[in-house]
């Protein structure tokens, strides 16, 4: 593991959800998505996989971070991370302590963390039933009932906050920061948690925000594995029974703007540090994963820097030119927000040559879209390659959560291929060119200071 | 924060990268083994030594291929570290018959996709495909067993992507060099004490033929393990592999020399200093493997549940004595391999909380070993790990490619797949006394190995040598 299996891998696996979102083949026998009315009038949704005798539940929260108020940053991650730290259970006090050995000992596992658009509460367990039904217990409990002791709290503040010290000696974590920032500008998504937000975040912020946020109405609960339809309703309503219906209105989000164009020095950032390599990133806002221009964004991805050892930009940087080993580009669409980033890393010596063949590599591709061999080449490995997207309740649940949180249509995995199969390398320049625009492309360099 | 994972033994690659980034892998995994592994998998072996293990698992229609070498970074000879790794990059570079890159586009565009690994005990390569694509890849994965072909001009541009490699994960990565610092310190003569990658200078003398020199010595069907799990019926696996490997011959390997590490006789300690925030701690100990000739020697699965009794879930002892209670870590870990062709540390890696010292956090460590090697493991405790381990045999069947891992793994260092139910029994098995008597022995002072990291701030200089801006005339 850490020391003797350590790996080394002849690039990084660059896995992005967002793009990865789902295929099935017409080829293969696609086991349907079913959706599942719930008596309060929500929904939930059941992917049935029977061959092991696991379940896997998803609960999507409509809590994530950029609903933190203004000055508390962190605030929807702490309250994820609080909900494993102590419940009520039954009338008394389950401690953090016993809460996880219930759950260790019943063989399962559950986890919540929040994103920038959501937060994602994840559980897993055998599906027999006399340790399914107490992990669904323990689960529905987690959502509904953490307690959020002060002194817990004030101790996983501080380990928020020796991480966040740590990651500012990091480069690739101050890049990634300042590069939201100028992404998301007036968006709350700008903001990252910092020592003076999460000083600012007490039990009772935990509290009001777990109360407004936490309810039927902004839950979406997604299950895989071995439950059928009808067990599966009883268990989503379960999880929710002890939560409020609905809350609150809770006040619209600013609109998230499209980066403007600005002249290079205001949109190119450098920040010395005292590293070997600089790292780089490069990129915009773009497309919300309903957009219509989803697939042809996804196949001009895969010729550009997406499609493994075989994308232009590895290429150009890493064969070429030996300039870096990890160079790539991805778009990572959400419901509201979306966002384009390339990067790599590389000496700092050779930093500004590296970042001239990514600006140049990019540009071109806007301008110019991909060959009629390297469509024919990026379709081939996507559609291909469909059923490497399914095989796993993992990769099931991971599509399954994609599509309910974007509200996409249940069949967008059936016709999925058949989409592919439909950009035109037209549609590629034409889409790539009405969504990136090296005018309005951010830079983020770190490093170079000796 | 500490990553946790239930997974087999192997880090799957996807995680891998978050956990180099997160710095401090922890795992107490619990192990290997696969309950139905006796029904559904197959073994064969070749004339020219090739062995050949399938796994039948029908759930998608999808299958992994690997090909395992038994070359690893502690094959390597001083002065060529790192070039197992070298040349595994090299491997993409072209046969007699493929060009350059060409391999690389064929997996692609029959949708597959592919990877390669370099560890201390192996080298391996696979793809993952639709099942009607294994013959595309496997013809290309046996041509590369015998026909690699690479220009001077091509190994000069690698061995720079390798260096800029280096960099990325170690040298600018405070973990990357506490765990290069933390080998180097502990073992004196095994060549575990290598970095995987190579130390930088041996890189930069590098030349082509030491990689070339490297692939005719190891690359051969009889230094080899071929692994398919996957939807697949085994008999025409077998006739796939006869058809493509089967006409490679074997060859005379090296010798290997033991280079058995001597024992250790005092306690080693060794400082980092490097750009962080929080100082760390790392605690190894010299235990031992399983030795698949003895393996009825209870000590390594009492290590492995002693693993998972220390940080095997969030209330395990480490993170609920030293992170919670006594708040003197931010995080804690354990981490231990049955499995493993060289030399064992069990290692317990802990970052220092605010205001607390590396120090008192070495005695908090102890006194945690301490208290098991008086009174053991409770009973809940053996109960929970057991319940933990079931499970994780279940969920393990998610992935194809997690179970081709698990099978490579075991092969290359001579513990059969047939095993791997034996040892999950045997781990089972373990009792609170085995674990007591497996750290009275191994846990001594005289076998510890520390290394530190005093964290360096940030110097932002009153004039920072800037990153020169953009000729705007520089074009390629």
């Amino acid at each position: 593991m850490m020391y003797i299996v350590q790996i080394y891998i002849k690039r990084y696996l660059l896995i992005f959800i967002a793009l990865g979102c789902g295929i099935w083949g017409k080829a293969y026998a696609v086991l349907p998505i079913q959706e599942i009315a719930l008596s309060n009038g929500s929904k939930a949704y059941l992917v049935q996989a029977t061959t092991i005798p696991m379940i896997d539940i998803e609960i999507s929260v409509d809590a994530g971070s950029r609903y933190d108020p203004k000055g508390k940053s962190g605030l929807a991650g702490l309250t994820a991370a609080l909900l494993t730290r102590g419940i009520e259970w039954n009338g008394s006090l389950l401690n953090e302590a016993m809460q996880a050995d219930a759950i260790a000992d019943l063989g399962a596992s559950i986890s919540a963390s929040a994103s920038g658009e959501r937060t994602i509460v994840r559980a897993r367990s055998l599906s027999k039933p006399d340790v399914f039904n107490p992990v669904l217990d323990l689960l529905s409990a987690a959502i509904s009932k953490p307690i959020f002791d002060a002194q817990i709290v004030a101790r996983e503040k501080q380990r928020i906050s020796s991480a966040i010290a740590e990651g500012d000696t990091k480069p690739e974590v101050v890049m990634q920061k300042r590069f939201r920032k100028e992404l998301f500008r007036d968006y709350p998504l700008a903001e990252s948690p910092s020592l003076l937000s999460i000083a600012s975040i007490d039990a009772d912020d935990l509290k009001r925000f777990h109360r407004n946020f936490y309810r039927q109405d902004r839950m979406i609960i997604n299950m895989v594995g071995d439950l059928d339809v009808k067990t599966a309703k009883q268990v989503a309503e379960k999880l929710i029974a002890q939560l409020p219906q609905q809350g609150p209105a809770i006040p619209a989000l600013p609109p998230f703007i499209p980066s403007p164009l600005a002249p290079e020095a205001d949109r190119l950032i450098r920040i010395p540090f005292q590293t070997q390599q600089t790292h780089i990133a490069l990129g915009m806002s773009s497309i919300t994963r309903s957009n219509p221009d989803y697939f042809p964004l996804l196949v001009g991805n895969y010729v550009l820097g997406g499609g493994g050892f075989v994308s232009r930009l590895v290429g150009e940087v890493r064969d070429k030119r030996g300039y870096a080993y990890s160079v790539f580009s991805y778009f990572q669409p959400g419901r509201e927000t979306g966002s384009f980033e390339a990067g790599l890393q590389t000496r700092n010596d050779q930093a500004n040559q590296a970042l001239v063949v990514l600006q140049e590599t990019i540009a071109r591709f806007i301008k110019e879209g991909p060959s009629d061999s390297e469509l024919a080449a990026a379709k081939s490995n996507l559609m291909n390659g469909f059923p490497l997207r399914l095989d796993s309740n993992r990769k099931l649940l991971d599509n399954l959560s994609a599509i309910t949180w974007n509200q996409l249509p249940l069949n967008t995995l059936d016709v999925w291929t058949q989409q592919v199969a439909a950009v035109k390398k037209e549609d590629v320049r034409a889409a790539f060119q009405r969504h990136l625009d090296m005018g309005r492309m951010i830079s983020i360099l770190v490093g170079g200071a000796q | 924060m500490i990553v946790t994972l239930n997974t087999p033994r192997f880090v799957c690659l996807s995680t891998l990268r978050i956990l180099i980034l997160l710095g401090l892998c922890v795992s107490a995994c619990l192990p290997l083994g696969a309950w139905a592994n006796k029904i559904d998998t197959h073994e064969y072996q070749f004339k020219n030594g090739l062995r050949l293990v399938v796994k039948e698992d029908r759930r998608a229609p999808t299958v992994a291929h690997m090909v395992w070498y038994r070359a690893g970074s502690m094959d390597e000879l001083n002065g060529k570290t790192g070039v197992a790794h070298v040349l595994e990059h090299m491997m993409f570079k072209g046969t007699e018959k493929v060009k350059s890159g060409d391999f690389s586009r064929m997996v692609a565009a029959v949708g597959g996709r592919e990877n390669a690994f370099t560890a201390r005990d192996f080298t391996g390569y696979f793809q993952q495909i639709e099942k009607s694509k294994l013959a595309d890849v496997m013809r290309l994965e046996a041509d590369r067993m015998a026909n690699l072909k690479f220009s001077d001009e091509e190994f000069l541009k690698e061995i720079q992507v390798v260096m800029e490699e280096r960099r990325l994960r170690t040298d600018d990565s405070p973990n990357g060099l506490m765990r290069e610092l933390m080998m180097a310190t502990a073992f004196t003569s095994s060549p575990y004490r290598h970095p995987i990658i190579g130390w930088m200078n041996d890189l930069q003398n590098m030349k082509p033929n030491d990689a070339r020199q490297w692939y005719r010595d190891w690359y051969a069907p009889n230094n080899a393990i071929v692994v398919v799990v996957g939807d697949v019926k085994p008999l025409e696996v077998r006739a796939l592999v006869e058809k493509y490997y089967g006409p490679i011959s074997a060859k005379q390997l090296p010798e290997r020399k033991p280079q058995v590490e001597p024992e250790q006789k005092g306690e080693k300690r060794a400082n980092l200093k490097a750009l962080a925030d929080s100082p760390q701690i790392m605690m190894g100990w010299k235990v031992p493997k399983l030795d698949p000739k003895k393996m009825d020697d209870a000590d390594p699965y009492a290590l492995e549940v002693l693993s998972a009794a220390l940080s095997g879930h969030d209330n395990s002892r480490l993170n609920r004595e030293l992170v919670r209670s006594k708040r003197l870590a931010n995080n804690a870990g354990a981490s231990y391999d049955l499995i493993s062709r060289g030399p064992e540390l069990f290692m317990i890696s802990a970052t220092v909380a605010k205001g607390q010292s590396v120090s008192d956090l070495e005695k908090g460590i102890l006194q945690t070993i301490q208290e098991i090697a008086m009174n053991g493991i409770t009973e809940a405790e053996l109960k929970r790990i057991k319940a933990q381990l079931l499970a994780s045999q279940i969920y393990k069947r998610d992935s194809i490619f997690a179970q081709a891992m698990e099978i490579g793994s075991a092969e290359i260092a001579h513990v059969s797949w047939k095993d791997l139910d034996r040892i999950i029994e045997r781990i089972q098995q373990i009792q609170s006394e085995q674990i007591k008597a497996a750290v009275k022995r191994y846990f001594i002072v005289d076998g510890l190995t520390i290394v530190t990291l005093e964290p360096q701030a940030r110097t932002v200089s009153a004039n920072p040598k800037p990153i020169p801006s953009l000729p705007s005339n520089l074009r390629h």
